[in-house]
């Protein structure tokens, strides 16, 4: 039940002001961390502004979006539901900057897939991936402990979708609205953008749900609005209708701006911008990444501390990456 | 033990092979020829603690540490009297708690701690529970005898199966007798080839003793121990464990939906909720599983946290 989940007790804020605040919270701390000589007035030069950084998220989710709807074997949408969660879930806390967003994308869809019991083997799940799988697996592995400690391991996901399916049962029963599967459609295109805003962070599942068909409905120029407040609410919930219907209209209007569009020149540059920038500790890529894993792998403690002794000396000037390679 | 020493003439294992070395209750270590000497009169002082030690409790030493042959003294001294099995207690718990009591009384004993006090509680133990005392120690336990029966059946087994294998070797003595006695009669009377006849009784010896060989196979899959599979069974019921602590109080659940609430379950066929799903199939409902179920928590998904405001 979703009052009494972890996603009820930790991970519903409050408005999307909240919100914006622990992104720029987690965007000053990660360049409080790693841009302490850059000077102020040029930081932004370098670093990705929040507003950047949401943008480059958004541009992930979308990517996230195309990702599960070419997946073979085709995926459920709960899987789907999972994934959009724990991605927003991880940019709340941490800057796009240190983890890059294309490696925790499928690591998040990876662990959906195992969390919503939709069993894919890894192989199987790399045949759905382009490029060098053999690194991407290694990243998808590396990454999966990290996600889940940053979901404070709250894994279980309340989506929208079975909410949905109540409420067209129920509408079929206690509703006189005539042939209530029209709605479908456009429930579930409602909520496919719904996944794409922070309603789900913001609502509850049921009342996402709920928009998800008074929305349908109205497409249809039906009103369903004599069935939510009588039929649904009756009489002990009359004093909270008025609470709902805001909610309700402010998911809506949030879906509404999901359709707006994204330059794709500015995106591009957004991209190489944060190639420079990101964190090098985390980059697959980089010598040093290379050499603390390596070092994890052998356990070989001495070099370990010893990078770690390094990692804590050059927090402040890791942007610069040419530096001098730790002489282990 | 090799490198045991006496502390008095520190003789060694090394000098003297046949060295040993004997303990009494104090827990201190001497060599048998110290024992002799210093014990002449039958009684004396520990030359290491000066306390009075008789010489007939001298015993050899079994442990390398010689506190640990103490301990075993002082244990046996204590169980002696702390005899009390666990069907004289109502709960485990109480008979846990006396056994921790004993093992103190033997701690306390070994180390010296507080001894004065330890030994008065054994002589109060000791008045306070002399008739139960006695009644144990003239008891063996249910285990103890239920082992020595399997032990004294096991022994008439054995001894019946030696006097079986004694008697089928002297019939087969007997037997290998008479075949020579004939086989020379044979030789002396027939007028055949003697050396058909050898072949012959040398055939007939080797079939005889084919099929001895695999009648006696066939004994072998007799259990060697001869145990009863049986027997575990009649023996009796394990004792109705006593319950601590106070009753369980049931409480019903109460769940917070922060939503509308259900109609009760019983109503959904009648509302015409039914009519609206997919009804079960024969499989599903060998497994417990009825199409209720999944409306109910489709309907309780769609209605919980309806009401849901985060607080500011």
């Amino acid at each position: 039940m979703f009052p009494n989940s972890t996603q009820c007790k930790y991970w519903m804020f409050t408005s999307e002001d909240e919100l914006n605040k622990l992104r720029e919270n987690a965007n000053t701390k990660h360049i409080q961390m790693y841009g302490r000589h850059v000077n102020d007035a040029h930081k932004f030069d370098i670093f990705l502004t929040p507003d950047e950084e949401r943008l480059m998220v958004r541009k992930y989710e979308l990517n996230l979006r195309d990702f599960c709807k070419k997946f073979q074997p085709p995926m459920l949408r709960c899987v789907v539901g999972t994934a959009f969660h724990y991605f927003k879930r991880f940019y709340i806390h941490n800057s796009v900057m240190n983890y890059h967003p294309k490696e925790i994308m499928v690591t998040c869809v990876f662990l959906a897939c195992k969390v919503e019991e939709f069993n894919v083997s890894m192989t199987q799940f790399l045949t759905n991936i382009k490029g060098d799988r053999e690194k991407a697996s290694d990243i998808i592995l590396n990454n999966e402990l990290l996600l889940m400690q940053q979901l404070s391991f709250h894994l279980a996901i309340h989506n929208p979708f079975r909410p949905v399916e109540g409420l067209l049962i129920d509408i079929k029963t206690r509703c006189t609205l005539n042939d209530p599967e029209r709605l479908r459609p456009g429930t579930e295109h409602f909520l496919e953008r719904a996944l794409l805003t922070d309603a789900i962070l913001l609502y509850a599942p049921s009342q996402v749900a709920l928009a998800a068909v008074l929305h349908a409905a109205s497409k249809l120029q039906e009103n369903l609005d004599s069935y939510v407040t009588d039929t649904l609410f009756g009489v002990e919930g009359r004093g909270k209708l008025e609470e709902l219907i805001e909610a309700v209209r402010s998911i809506r209007s949030m879906v509404k701006m999901a359709d707006s569009v994204i330059d794709k020149n500015q995106l591009k540059l957004l991209e190489k911008k944060l190639e420079k920038c990101r964190n090098p500790e985390n980059n697959p890529d980089s010598e040093i990444y290379k050499q603390r894993m390596q070092a994890m792998l052998y356990d070989d403690d001495e070099v370990y501390s010893q990078i770690s002794s390094d990692h804590q000396n050059r927090d402040n000037s890791a942007l610069n990456m040419s530096i001098t390679s730790p002489g282990a | 033990m090799d490198d045991s020493i006496c502390p008095r003439c520190k003789t060694t294992k090394f000098q003297n092979p046949s060295l040993k070395m004997m303990v009494n209750v104090c827990g201190h270590a001497l060599c048998e020829s110290c024992v002799d000497l210093l014990f002449l009169k039958g009684s004396g002082a520990c030359p290491d603690c000066r306390i009075p030690l008789r010489r007939n409790n001298f015993r050899v030493q079994l442990f390398e540490d010689a506190t640990v042959e103490k301990e075993v003294d002082i244990r046996k001294r204590v169980l002696r009297d702390f005899n009390k099995k666990e069907e004289d207690f109502a709960t485990v718990r109480e008979y846990n708690d006396y056994l921790e009591d004993i093992e103190t009384i033997i701690y306390n004993l070994v180390n010296n701690i507080d001894i004065v006090n330890t030994n008065k509680k054994i002589e109060d133990y000791k008045r306070n529970n002399r008739e139960q005392i006695l009644k144990s120690k003239g008891k063996l336990s249910r285990e103890e005898y239920e082992l020595e029966e399997l032990l004294d059946l096991e022994k008439q087994q054995e001894k019946m199966r030696r006097n079986e294998i004694k008697v089928e070797e002297a019939e087969t003595k007997k037997k290998k007798l008479r075949e020579k006695e004939a086989l020379i009669d044979e030789l002396m009377f027939s007028n055949a080839n003697a050396k058909n006849i050898v072949e012959t009784f040398a055939q007939n010896a080797k079939d005889t003793k084919e099929t001895e060989t695999k009648v006696a196979a066939s004994k072998v899959t007799q259990f060697s121990t001869g145990i009863q599979f049986g027997r575990q069974a009649q023996s009796s019921f394990l004792p109705v464990p006593t319950e601590e602590g106070p009753a369980y109080v049931y409480k019903p659940i109460t769940t917070v939906t922060e939503g509308p609430k259900l109609p009760p379950e019983e109503d959904f066929a009648g509302l015409g909720y039914n009519n609206h799903i997919r009804s079960e199939t024969e499989q599903e409902r060998a497994g417990g599983f009825t199409s209720n179920l999944a409306c109910m928590r489709a309907l309780q998904d769609a209605l919980a946290g309806l009401y849901h405001v985060k607080k500011l």
